[in-house]
């Protein structure tokens, strides 16, 4: 198919209000309230972060446009930068500038360009990155400081889901309050410590009906159904709903990754599906996995079955039999 | 020839040359193979008990062998303990060597192991890990230091160090020792760790 | 029949039949022992021994063997040539056997060597099907030797064990697990592909 830019098909023809900057900035605008948060809490190394991330991203795919003679209009779409914010919130704040470049350089090389640019790829590519650099460098990626705002004097620092998984946080009561999981003021990625931030941002894009509602909807039912079971019959060892909500990246994942329009399901069942799969998985992770977090492997994972679900779950067209 | 013959000849006689070959190569090769395969756990125990001339075979059950070892005068230098257990990913299988009253260990190499390469696989590492075990007080239970050390002397007498982000692996052999500790005191209370030179206590 | 010049015959498994990179063929050991330069080569090595071998034996023998059970008799030369090179190896390199592990008895199963078989020594001379198997041979250890290559500096920092970056190099852990051995490869055989397909741009024009 030669690449014009135009579809053309017969009437009836849909005229829609949005494009695809309009979306993307939308989200960034979103995303706004987590940065701001993130540099309250960070400080300037928050600031580096964000800055390599972009400059990494944006390198990456004025390359590809590039090479792949595509108009160089496509780089200011949004969609690099949406993908360099978002890795850049899911990366531990003292993660060395190397390191955040090849993160960048992945996300947009082997998470978007590879499988042919935008609205072709299969994985959110911010995740795609992060996931990259957690096996590349798994030290440097659950090495944890304490935010500018607690006075601490350690170097080190663990998340709270850590803390709960490896130190036996709920035994000796050393568990994060929420209200600190709430505010932010907690170890953790850059954009993930403060679940107000977050909500003001998912509140903007649920009103402006960027996001499919089902999906965060979704993942949070599942999520709080399978941990409010062990919840209920051993509240001494698991820890609740609530607390594994706001702790660590479910809000940014549930709001902000899963329900990327690309990588998610088009339909409202499939959304559903797709949606409580996330959840789960990440409850199963937490709860039962190697791993203290899996809001980023849950979403990866359930992004691979997202063409199979869209094709199970295509509505019906009126009159068609089933099954035909 | 009728074909069906034909056929079972042809495959009968492949197989049989095919065999033919392969016990030339067997016994050419079977000594060599055994002769590595014991090299490698006389290396070990030299190893793990410094200055060890003969070895002898103690006592021996599934997976679990003990070894004494002895200097050129006969004197027993104390026991190398060959054991394995689940690591993170497969088993591993490691030796270590004691002192003759079992208080103290010598120190600890790994033999097999299928770890996490970059990361669980620092345990066959001197520099990362195996250091920090010689000399170890082993008459209680090991236990694990984290966050990790920089050096052995910041670790308690019965303290071993993690490695960062292994701390599995590293729970993993700490677990495979303390459990062959547990039971080379029990076979040696039993009696069973008799010296071989014809004493049978 | 294969009619080429000998020299071609030689040449086309380095690159325009290449059994990795080409053919796909072989890709559980490309992908599994790739993972240092040392396992790469060795790999290589042990896999040339038994394809070269076997293809000797077989188009030597090829008239002998009933059709209706050749690939059974393919499979016993191949399975004898790949129990001497795992007793070989046991005994004399120890280490690299270890490092190895199940992956020279799967040798067995490795569709490079019995596509070859199959494919070329069965219905060529015994001379052509040394040169074939030679060529082969040749490209497997080169595609093997690339992959180890980029994954171990990339992945540890050495090459063959020696430290070729610097101390500021940081190793990538993905590239000498098997996530790393799927990336490479398929960057590589993207590469490939871009690379035949502008040659051939080339040759049409």
């Amino acid at each position: 198919m030669t690449d014009t830019g135009f579809l053309l098909r017969s009437s009836p023809h849909l005229k829609a209000r949005d494009s695809v900057p309009k979306i993307m900035y939308a989200v960034v605008i979103s995303l706004m309230p987590a940065m701001a948060a993130s540099f309250y809490f960070f400080r300037l190394k928050a600031l580096a972060v964000y800055l390599i991330c972009l400059a990494g991203c944006l390198a990456t795919e004025a390359v590809f446009l590039r090479v792949r003679k595509k108009p160089m209009s496509s780089l200011w779409d949004g969609s690099a930068v949406i993908t360099a914010l978002l890795l850049a919130m899911t990366l531990p704040p003292d993660l060395s500038w190397d390191i955040v470049l090849i993160g960048s350089v992945i996300a947009i090389a082997l998470g978007k360009q590879v499988f042919g640019g935008l609205g072709n790829n299969i994985f959110n590519p911010a995740l795609v990155g992060r996931a990259f650099l957690q096996v590349a460098f798994p030290v440097a990626m659950t090495t944890w400081s304490p935010p500018a705002t607690l006075v601490i004097d350690t170097v080190t620092y663990a998340t709270p889901l850590g803390n709960l998984k490896f130190q036996g946080a709920l035994a000796q009561g050393t568990l994060t309050p929420l209200s600190d999981l709430f505010w932010g003021n907690t170890g953790g990625c850059l954009g993930e410590t403060s679940s107000l931030a977050l909500l003001l941002g998912a509140a903007f894009l649920l009103f402006r009906k960027t996001i499919d509602w089902r999906i965060p909807a979704g993942a949070i039912l599942a999520l709080g159904a399978f941990t409010g079971i062990f919840w209920l019959t051993s509240p001494q060892e698991y820890a609740s709903p609530l607390f594994h909500f706001l702790a660590g990246g479910f809000i940014l994942g549930a709001f902000f990754m899963a329900p990327d329009m690309v990588t998610s399901p088009i339909t409202p069942t499939g959304a559903w599906i797709y949606a409580s799969g996330i959840g789960l998985m990440v409850g199963l992770i937490r709860l039962f996995g190697g791993f203290p977090e899996g809001v980023m492997f849950s979403i990866l994972f359930m992004n691979t079955f997202v063409p199979i679900i869209n094709r199970y779950t295509r509505p019906r067209i009126l009159g068609q039999r089933r099954g035909t | 020839m009728n074909l069906s013959v034909r056929m079972v000849v042809v495959l009968t006689a492949v197989g049989l040359i095919s065999g033919g070959l392969l016990s030339v190569v067997n016994l050419l090769t079977a000594e060599r193979i055994e002769l590595n395969r014991l090299k490698e756990i006389e290396d070990a125990i030299t190893q793990v008990v410094p200055g060890t001339v003969s070895s002898q075979k103690l006592y021996e059950e599934d997976k679990f062998t003990v070894y004494a070892s002895k200097d050129a005068s006969g004197q027993e230098l104390g026991y190398a303990v060959y054991a394995s257990g689940t690591g993170f990913q497969d088993i591993i299988v490691l030796m270590f060597g004691t002192d003759p009253a079992i208080e103290t260990i010598n120190s600890l190499t790994i033999l097999e192991q299928k770890e996490t390469p970059g990361l669980g696989a620092k345990i066959t590492d001197q520099q990362a890990f195996l250091r920090y075990w010689k000399g170890k007080d082993i008459r209680q239970p090991l236990t694990l230091r984290k966050p990790a050390v920089g050096s052995p002397e910041e670790l308690g007498a019965t303290e071993v160090n993690t490695i960062t982000g292994a701390t599995i692996s590293s729970d993993k052999v700490m677990g495979v020792v303390n459990l062959s500790l547990e039971r080379l005191r029990q076979i040696k209370q039993e009696g069973k760790l008799a010296s071989g030179d014809g004493h049978v206590n | 029949m294969s009619t080429k010049s000998l020299s071609a015959e030689y040449l086309k498994g380095l690159w325009d039949e290449n059994p990795v990179f080409r053919q796909l063929l072989g890709m559980c050991p490309v992908l599994a022992v790739t993972n240092a330069v040392i396992n790469g080569i060795a790999m290589g090595l042990a896999a040339s021994f038994v394809l070269i071998l076997s293809s000797v034996v077989v188009a030597s023998i090829k008239k002998l063997i009933p059709t209706q059970v050749r690939i059974a008799s393919y499979i016993v030369v191949i399975a004898t040539f790949v129990t001497v090179a795992d007793r070989f190896m046991a005994a004399y390199f120890p280490p690299i056997s270890k490092a190895l592990g199940p992956y020279i008895p799967l040798i067995v199963v490795n569709c490079i060597i019995l596509g070859r078989q199959e494919a070329f020594s069965s219905r060529n001379s015994v001379g052509r099907s040394f040169i074939d198997a030679l060529g082969m041979s040749t490209g497997f250890v080169l595609a093997l030797l690339v992959l180890s290559s980029i994954r171990e500096i990339l992945g540890a920092g050495t090459f063959l064990g020696m430290q070729v970056m610097g101390s500021w190099f940081k190793p990538w852990i993905i590239m000498i697990l098997p996530a790393g051995a799927f990336i490479t490869l398929g960057i590589l055989l993207g590469i490939a592909l871009l690379v035949e397909q502008k040659t051939r741009e080339r040759r049409a024009s």
